[in-house]
């Protein structure tokens, strides 16, 4: 069996020895390079833009702008592009940083400089820059995530359960502006054969961004092609089509040559996705024997200006705890802000940080052991669709956690742990990330060498998924991993689940393994058809296959390689495709993944700064295909979410809203040194209800329940409860 | 970025021709600083003298204290520097990373750009950057800037963490230019903003630093540094102490306390280190020197966390010393 064994990485080598080849990296004859001009205010209008020193300036070959623009041939409304409408609309601006001029020459630092020299002649309006200066304009959103998440919902009586409750709690949460802040900048190369369109984009979902591209130059999808092999990190901000995408289409159609564009480091931060500030108000009400009664959730998000998105911070607050009365209302508040993007754990992240903190508010409230007070209000069955979990093995999460963690050296109450100049808190949460599903194809070809290849669009965000394909498909038809190929992240192959919200395991690995398992039936169908074979005559169903061999399952000795059966045959390969059916899983249930954080922090008394010293993950995620990336990214979840919690603020200036740490230097991420020892283990069960393979996501619920399980073990360690992330020195004074 | 011509010259009075017969000429040496500020356009010149051809490297030891070449890299790796100095060690190791420390130098790592974001973004309005063009900080955010010798015209903060060490040690930066050699004293290399944030440093129109000597001095070898910051590592001090200590039968004679991340040049705290001179240093003098280190602050309420972190890092480096 491939599955379940730690392997390494299949693209591991390629990536440390540099010899893999990422978007930026691809070059073809003939190419030229685009950069983009930026708006330098947040809110007004062009009046004028004089492009004559960009034009005349050495290399240059084109320059566009709204002006000259060619016309796209859709609205964004109708398909999924980030924002309402496409780049270089018109001369209105709308929040900073938006691109006003596209710029090719023959060199990347020709077209840097001469978008430099673009001038504009602003109308400067002034900006709605921060969240509580939008507040006045909160409202429900005109789109939804209905029915997946409800937007506004009123579960029994939350008023009067939260009347009669012994206990209540008001309370309300901050988040500010998160980053992606992904390694590799957003980068195109688009070019150009007759009227066809090849993109090679740094893109999670190449068959997503393909209707979008074609609609707005007007082609036939299957006149559009899109690439995306590897990818430096991605977290959501290449889950949508932006604007270079675009802007390196119409710019290399123009020029009549390829044209590659890499966004600068400061355009990743500032126009290529982000995570908006959301304000939470959650109040809680539970009665002295630890039950909860009601919870009301209450969040405001910023959006753009032109459209409203909302950011599902709610998405915990109904199903995760046994309660009686549910409230929810989101709404949303626009400001002159450069489009969000869907960012990992994408509401489930801001939210369980709010849901997480309130309950272990309220256990202090109740003088009750945090872990307690969720035992008690273990929630079997999915509240709204009334159906029974599946794979919910959150109490046992509790227990592996307390004990790998030490839990019971917990003090009761808040600033008792001390060593030497050292506060020590512990703190928990639980973890709960809704299973996703997405539509998935995926072929696999046994060859008549003995190996075999995937082919699924998929594209390998740097979270393991082109080696667990590689062992399903190695399982499903019995040949051993190192002669499995796989071809990933090109419309051209058959079209997987975007490679995002958790849904490469369940959804594209299912539709692998259903292809892998085709192939290899086909191929007993042959044998047991040809009166050369050795397996002649017996039923199909008896032969099994295992290192590149088929046999008799009663009688092992009985068989042929893959390798002599094709050859014999005359046939090169065995193709057949897999499917997986987003509907599929049984109706019975309510699917998701879930977990138990445990956090130890240790603050210095006189200079102090959180430091996460130990970190426990539990976590039931089904079957674990492979524990050496499961662990992996379980850590870097964990490690991302701590940087959120700790110290990732893409902070910005109060009046005009700019982002004003638009580089690495400033927005600060976790480094090694900030990241104590993390402890990561599996409450394994496969899940067959919700997948074949038993196996579902894991990407993002190793990273929901951090930010609280952090900021309860500050409180536990010096009493001080930051409500308002990131926990920052600032907010830990001493009193 | 823009286009600039580029010259690289080997000894130090074609340096000082090049740099004086043009008037948009500028200095790079390890470029760390520089390539991003002419990057995100904050600074334009129109010729890049390169000074890494220069013999300006090293490190000359005598009985007076060590003289540091200009071009000495922040990497510097010597174990008699180290022994000597240790406030000073202690601030080049807890700058910026590894592979910066290794291209950057003394002389640009005196003379580096403020982190106000305010500067490195053009398109904010900065006096500092452009004169008289205001400044975007004051209404703007101002959580990382300066609680002392700030003005109404500049609230930044130096981003050094050698010069504050530097600063303790008594150590002075030796320039040359057409009229010939001049020693600045380190304190004195750097201007308060006042209402001319634009005039940065001391250094007169075709200067070039070639050297910082630290002299040999009592209370060197008693010294250290603390730096506080919001990650472990690879960040600018929000706040930061240097102090040396030289004391005689067990009572202070003379100290150094010199705070950084905190004001718009390296700063000293003479109150600090009266309230230490003449006394045990024991943990009364220490509590009394850290309240001390905060007279004459000025915080906004976005940054009045300084202050307290200020007592912090005095504290923090005193007690250090009282177990030396
Ligand atoms: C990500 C990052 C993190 C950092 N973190 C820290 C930190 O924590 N603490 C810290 O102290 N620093 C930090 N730095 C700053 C770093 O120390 C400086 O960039 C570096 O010391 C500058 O030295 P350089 O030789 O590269 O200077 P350059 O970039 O070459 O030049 C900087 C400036 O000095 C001038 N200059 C250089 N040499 C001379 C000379 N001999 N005479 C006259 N003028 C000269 C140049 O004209 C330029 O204006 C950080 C930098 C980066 C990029
Ligand atoms: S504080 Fe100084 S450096 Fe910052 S914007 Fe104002 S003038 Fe410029």
């Amino acid at each position: 069996m491939a599955i379940g064994r730690p392997l390494s990485r299949v693209e591991a080598r390629d990536k440390v020895t540099g010899a893999a080849r990422y978007t930026a990296d691809t070059r073809l004859p003939g190419m030229v390079y685009a950069a983009l001009m930026s708006s330098a205010v947040s809110a007004g209008r062009v009046r004028a833009i004089d492009t004559a020193r960009a034009e005349a300036a050495p290399g240059v070959l084109a320059v566009i702008t709204h002006l000259n623009r060619p016309q796209w041939h859709s609205t964004p409304a109708a398909l999924r592009y980030v924002e309402t409408r496409f780049p270089l609309a018109d001369e209105h601006i709308h929040h900073h940083g938006q691109y006003l001029a596209v710029v090719v020459a023959g060199t990347r630092e020709q077209a840097a400089h001469a978008a430099g020299l673009v001038a504009v002649d602003y109308e400067t309006r002034p900006a709605v820059p921060t969240l509580d200066a939008a507040l006045p304009d909160a409202h429900q959103p005109v789109w939804r995530f209905e029915p997946e998440f409800p937007t506004l919902l009123a579960l029994g009586d939350p008023e009067a359960r939260l009347a009669a409750a012994d206990v209540r709690l008001d309370l309300e949460y901050r988040t500010p502006y998160n980053s992606h802040a992904p390694m590799e900048p957003n980068a195109t190369l688009a070019h150009w054969d007759g009227g066809s369109l090849t993109v090679h984009e740094t893109s999670q979902q190449v068959h997503l961004d393909r209707p979008v591209i074609a609609g707005a130059l007007g082609l036939p999808p299957d006149r559009v092609r899109v690439v995306s092999t590897l990818v430096g990190g991605a977290f959501g901000n290449k889950t949508a089509v932006w604007a270079h995408t675009l802007l390196a289409a119409v710019a290399a159609r123009q020029v009549g040559r390829p044209v590659q564009l890499v966004v600068t480091r400061k355009q990743v931060f500032t126009c290529h996705g982000h995570q908006p500030p959301i304000i939470q108000r959650l109040r809680v009400g539970a009665n002295r024997d630890g039950t909860l009664q009601a919870i009301t959730h209450h969040t405001v998000n910023g959006t753009p200006v032109l459209f409203d998105r909302p950011e599902a911070a709610i998405s915990p607050t109904g199903t995760v705890y046994a309660l009686r009365s549910v409230g929810v209302r989101v709404e949303v508040a626009g400001m002159h802000m450069p489009a969000p993007a869907t960012m990992r754990t994408p509401g489930d992240g801001p939210g369980m940080f709010a849901v997480g903190s309130a309950l272990d508010e309220m256990a202090y409230a109740l003088e009750l052991d945090p872990i307690e007070l969720r035992r008690r209000n273990h929630l079997a069955v999915h509240p709204l669709l009334g159906r029974p979990w599946s794979g919910k093995q959150l109490l046992e999460c509790y227990d592996v956690g307390a004990e790998r963690f030490g839990w019971e050296r917990r003090a009761p109450r808040p600033r008792m742990m001390r060593d030497g100049a050292d506060w020590v808190g512990f703190g928990m949460s639980s973890a709960q990330r809704l299973e996703h599903h997405a539509a998935a194809r995926a072929a696999v070809e046994i060859r008549d060498d003995g190996s075999a290849e995937v082919r699924t669009a998929a594209p390998e965000i740097g979270t393991g998924n082109l080696t667990t394909l590689t062992q399903i498909a190695a399982d499903g038809t019995g040949i051993a991993p190192s002669q499995v190929d796989i071809r990933s992240g090109d419309t051209t192959l058959p079209e997987s689940a975007p490679t995002s919200g958790s849904r490469t395991t369940g959804s594209t690995g299912t539709a692998v393994h259903l292809a892998a398992l085709r192939a290899r039936q086909a191929a007993a169908r042959l044998a047991v058809a040809d009166p050369r074979s050795p397996l002649h005559g017996l039923p199909a169903e008896r032969v099994g296959a295992a290192r590149g061999r088929l046999y008799d399952v009663d009688v092992p000795r009985r068989g042929e390689t893959y390798r002599d059966l094709l050859r014999r045959n005359g046939r090169r390969s065995i193709v057949e495709q897999g499917f997986h059916d987003p509907a599929g899983a049984d109706p019975r249930f309510a699917y998701a993944t879930f977990g138990a954080h445990f956090t130890e922090v240790r603050i210095d008394d006189t200079l102090r700064r959180v430091r996460v010293t130990r970190h426990v993950g539990v976590f039931a995620v089904g079957r674990v295909l492979n524990p050496k990336t499961a662990r992996n990214q379980a850590q870097g979840g964990i490690i991302y979410a701590l940087g959120g919690a700790l110290m990732e603020d893409l902070a910005t200036d109060p009046v005009t809203g700019r982002f004003i740490a638009p580089a690495l230097t400033d927005y600060h991420v976790p480094v090694n040194a900030d990241v104590g020892d993390i402890d990561v283990s599996f409450v394994e069960e496969p899940d067959y209800n919700a997948h074949p393979l038993g196996a579902k996501g894991l990407g993002e619920v190793v990273a929901v329940g951090v930010h609280a399980s952090i900021a309860n073990a500050v409180y536990h360690a010096i009493g001080i409860r930051v409500r308002d992330l990131p926990i920052t020195p600032d907010k830990l004074l001493r009193p | 970025m823009d286009t600039f011509e580029y010259k690289r010259p080997g000894t130090v009075r074609e340096a000082l021709r090049l740099i004086a017969t043009h008037p948009d000429a500028e200095i790079i040496a390890g470029g760390t600083d520089l390539v991003t500020l002419l990057r995100d356009r904050v600074r334009t010149p129109a010729r890049l003298v390169d000074i890494n051809g220069l013999p300006l490297d090293g490190l000359r030891w005598s009985r007076d204290g060590v003289r540091i070449g200009a071009l000495c890299r922040n990497a510097v790796d010597d174990p008699r520097l180290a022994a000597a100095y240790p406030v000073l060690v202690r601030a080049l190791r807890s700058g910026a990373s590894p592979q910066i420390r290794n291209r950057a130098t003394f002389g640009g790592n005196l003379l580096q750009g403020v982190r106000c974001p305010y500067f490195r973004l053009p398109e904010f309005a900065c006096g500092r950057r452009e004169p008289g063009t205001g400044c975007a900080a004051i209404e703007g955010d101002g959580r990382l800037l300066g609680i002392f010798g700030t003005s109404a015209a500049c609230i930044a903060v130096h981003p050094s963490d050698c010069a504050v060490a530097l600063l303790a040690l008594d150590a002075t930066v030796v320039v040359e230019g057409a009229r010939g050699t001049r020693r600045i004293p380190v304190g004195d290399l750097h201007r308060l903003p006042g209402d001319t944030p634009h005039v940065e440093h001391a250094l007169r129109d075709g200067e070039l630093v070639v050297a910082v000597e630290v002299p040999a001095s009592p209370f060197a070898a008693r010294s250290t540094y603390v730096k506080f910051r919001e990650r472990a590592s690879y960040a600018f001090a929000l706040a930061s102490a240097a102090v040396a200590v030289h004391s005689e039968r067990g009572v202070v004679r003379d100290a150094r306390v010199c705070l950084g991340g905190v004001a718009p040049k390296p700063w000293r705290a003479h109150t600090a280190e009266s309230a230490l001179r003449g006394r045990r240093l024991d943990a009364a003098a220490i509590e009394a020197a850290a309240e001390a280190a905060t007279a004459g602050a000025a915080p906004r309420p976005d940054n009045a966390y300084k202050v307290e972190l200020v007592r912090g890092v005095v504290r923090r480096a005193l007690t250090e010393l009282l177990v030396k």
